[in-house]
Parts: structure tokens; sequence; C-alpha cells
């Protein structure tokens, strides 16, 4: 596992997979959309509306799930001395953000048919809003200093301190009466969903996290590289 | 132990010399509070109903902002002439040095601004019985402030480009702060509970406080 932290084992391994992961993604990709807009059933009340969820559920899931390794690669770097933990954490904030923006933007799309609104201030829907702020302040971190050194220091600091947020997101709906359902699928309980939409679903969210790696991958190259030139 | 207290009360001295000499600045601070106050008036009209419904949304959210004013005073003048290395090698560490800082900003800045606020609840003619439930959420409220102000300010001690971005940081981190001291007011029953949240999001910021900007001054001071 050391390719997880050791710039030249992770040059030299995702050289290695990096074309099938983009082959794997794609055709997961097409087989998903193909699963969400014609083998999928409608939904009983939301009728094809609910093909939305097929994006927007993977890429919520997806956004928590960056911030949550960027927290992790912070406290690697910051308390074990892991400058890989730095480039992880400048190369992924804009896939985050992008990810949590598709989020909002389907989720706001599904909700003007549904709920009647675009936008509601409930925990779930602000909490992630500020994700995405937050997300935004570590990519203009990342053009503020001057001394790279300090500045990836300080974006690891910034992102252990805004994690507080990732609890809240994700035990808003439980917490609070939100507009905004509960999850539906948990590892505690069986899932809440039925085998035709759960098929889709997991399909996409494969094919998401699979792109996400990939993105993630040729980032963190392309600034492996840039500090390679640097020093 | 003696020797402790007594470097605690040089540090205090020290703090209110520079804040008594540098007060304009907090009047400043002030002055602004009280501008954007009658601003928001004049924009939505001296109606009572209106100012009453909205009045202490506004002067939350006017105090957030001209609490980020002070960001700049916070370490940086400190962090220029050297006196916090001079602190540093006096023996205070750079977390005692935080928490100082915190409780000092929170005593020479935010108590003015708390002794002036019963002439903002007049002016946005909130009603008299609310505005002991103000003094208390603006008092807990403020020392949140304090402990944001301090991580946000010593993340941007080295930079030079961008320093707008501390206010962003507090802003963003106070939002939960808001929702919880303006809930507080409008409602009489819930609020024990209330208070018990914002009480704890106290505790949470000042035990987060003296780690992060400690972390933040050390790679500050080191890379300067």
């Amino acid at each position: 596992m050391k390719f997880l932290v050791n710039p030249n084992r992770f040059n030299s391994l995702t050289d290695l997979i990096l074309k099938p992961l983009m082959l794997l993604s794609i055709s997961l990709m097409v087989i998903g959309l193909i699963f969400a807009f014609f083998l999928s059933p409608d939904d009983y009340q939301q009728g094809s509306t609910v093909r939305i969820m097929y994006i927007h559920v993977p890429s919520a899931w997806l956004a928590l799930m960056t911030y949550f390794i960027m927290s992790l690669y912070s406290i690697a770097a910051l308390a074990f001395r892991i400058p890989f933990g730095f480039i992880v954490n400048t190369a992924v904030a804009p896939i985050g953000a992008i990810f949590t923006l598709i989020c909002i933007i389907t989720g706001s799309l599904w909700g003007k048919p549904m709920w009647g609104t675009w936008w509601v201030w409930d925990a779930r829907l602000t909490s992630v809003a500020i994700l995405f702020i937050i997300y935004l302040i570590i990519i203009l971190i990342n053009f503020s200093f001057e001394n790279r050194l300090v500045r990836e220091k300080i974006v690891a600091i910034f992102v252990l301190v805004g994690s507080v947020n990732l609890p809240i997101i994700k035990f808003s709906v439980d917490w609070w009466n939100t507009l905004h359902q509960t999850a539906s699928i948990s590892k505690l309980s069986s899932p809440n969903i039925d085998t035709a939409m759960l098929t889709p679903l997991i399909i996409m969210t494969l094919a998401f996290i699979f792109i996400g790696i990939l993105i993630a991958i040729l980032r963190i190259k392309t600034e492996i590289y840039i500090r390679k030139q640097s020093t | 132990m003696i020797n402790f207290l007594k470097k605690l009360i040089y540090f205090f001295y020290r703090e209110y010399k520079l804040y008594l000499s540098g007060f304009h600045s907090v009047l400043t601070m002030i002055t602004f509070f009280f501008v954007a106050i009658f601003t928001f008036i004049f924009s939505i009209g001296p109606k009572d109903e209106i100012l009453s419904l909205l009045g202490v949304g506004i002067m939350w959210t006017l105090f957030l902002l001209s609490s980020t004013l002070s960001l700049r005073k916070y370490y940086q003048e400190d962090f220029e002439n050297g006196n916090l290395v001079l602190l540093h090698l006096r023996g205070f560490s750079y977390e005692l040095i935080c928490i100082l800082k915190t409780i000092s900003h929170f005593i020479f800045v935010q108590i003015p601004f708390l002794i002036f606020l019963p002439i903002a609840c007049i002016l946005l003619s909130i009603s008299i019985d609310k505005v002991y439930y103000i003094i208390i959420s603006f008092f807990l409220g403020s020392i949140i402030l304090s402990c944001l102000g301090s991580i946000s300010s010593s993340m941007n001690l080295l930079n030079n480009r961008n320093y707008l971005i501390g206010s962003v940081i507090v802003i963003v981190f106070s939002i939960p702060v808001i929702i919880f001291s303006v809930g507080l007011i409008g409602q009489y029953d819930n609020f024990n509970s209330l208070i018990n949240i914002l009480f704890g999001i106290l505790l949470i910021t000042f035990a987060i406080n003296p780690w992060a900007s400690g972390a933040c001054l050390k790679l500050a001071i080191e890379n300067n």
C-alpha cells in the first residue's frame, strides 16, 4: 500500500492502471446511463424525475467521500509528516467542489417539479451549500500564499477544522425535521429501495467513483510533476 | 506558579496598553456597526413592525461583519514587530498565546460592543423584554467569534496576496452560531435547549482554537 503515500510508487503504479481505469469508468458510465434511462422503471409518485437520483446520489456521496479522504490525508500530512498528503489536498479539492456543484444543481432540478421550489433552507441543503463554500475557500487558499510550504499546511489545517461539517451533513436528516428525505441505503438495515432502482444506482456510483479516481490520478500526477519542476 | 501568574498579569497589562492606545480602531468598528444599521433602516424603511421582525437578524449580521474588521489587528502587529517570538521565548507556548489573545480580544474588543448593543436595540425598536436574551446570545456568540477570528487571522499571517479570505473563513464557520443565537431570541420555551447547543458550539470552538491557531502561529513564525 506504499503507493498511497509515496509519489514515485504512485506514479509507476498509476501509469499501469490509467488506461484500464479509463476504459472501465467509461464503460460503467455508459452501462449505468443506459440502465438509468431505459432499463429502470418510473417511480409511482415521482415519474421520470426519479432518474435524476442516479446522478444526484452518487455525486453527493462522492462529495462527502472526497472531503473525508482529504481530511484523512491532512491528518497523515500534519501528524506523520507525509508530504504526499499535501499533494492530494491540492489536487483533489476542485474535484470535490465539482461533485458538490453537480449534487446541488441536480438536486434543485429535481426539487422544482417535486417540492415546487428550486431551493429551501433546510438543514441538509444548507450544510451541503456550506460544504461547497468550504471547497471554494480551500481552492482560494491555494491561490493565496506565496510560500508553498506554508500554504499547503494552512490548507491541511483548514480542511481539518472544516471537517466539523461532515457529520452535520450526514446526520442532518436524522437530527432535524427536514424536507430532504432520510437515507434510503445504510449498512445497518436492508436497503429501502427496489432492486430495479438499486442496480443502476450502484452501477452509477461505481462509475462516479472510478471517474473521480481517474481525474484525481491525473491531477495528482500533474501536481507531482509541477513540484518536481519547481524544486 | 507565582511566576506564571506574574507573566499572565504582564501579558494582560501589555494587551490593555496596546488596545488602549489603539482604541480608535475599536471605536471605528462600533461606528461601522451603527452606520451599517442606519443604512439598513434607510433601505428597508423605518416601519416599526418590519424593524422589530428583522432587527435581531440585522444586528447579528452586522455584528459579525464588523467583528471581521478587527481580524487584521489580532496577531498581525505583534507578528510583524516580533513580539510573538519574544513571548514564545519568554516561555509562553503557542497554544497559551492563542488562548490569552482570544480572551484579551474578547475583553477589549467585544465587551465594548456589548455595551453599545442596547442602543442598537432601541434604534431597531426591539421590545425591552427581548434585550435580556439578546445580551446573553451576543455574549456567548462574541466569545465564539473571538475564537474563530483567532483561527482565521493566524491562518493568514503570511498571506500577502489575498487577505480577504480571512473574513470569509470567519463568516462560513459562524453560520451555525448565527442560526442558533438568532433562533434563541424568538423562542422563550425552547430557550434552555438552544442555549445548551450554543454553549456546546462555544466549547467546541474554544477547544479547537488553541490547537489550530497554535499550529498556524508556529508555521508562520518558522517560515517567516
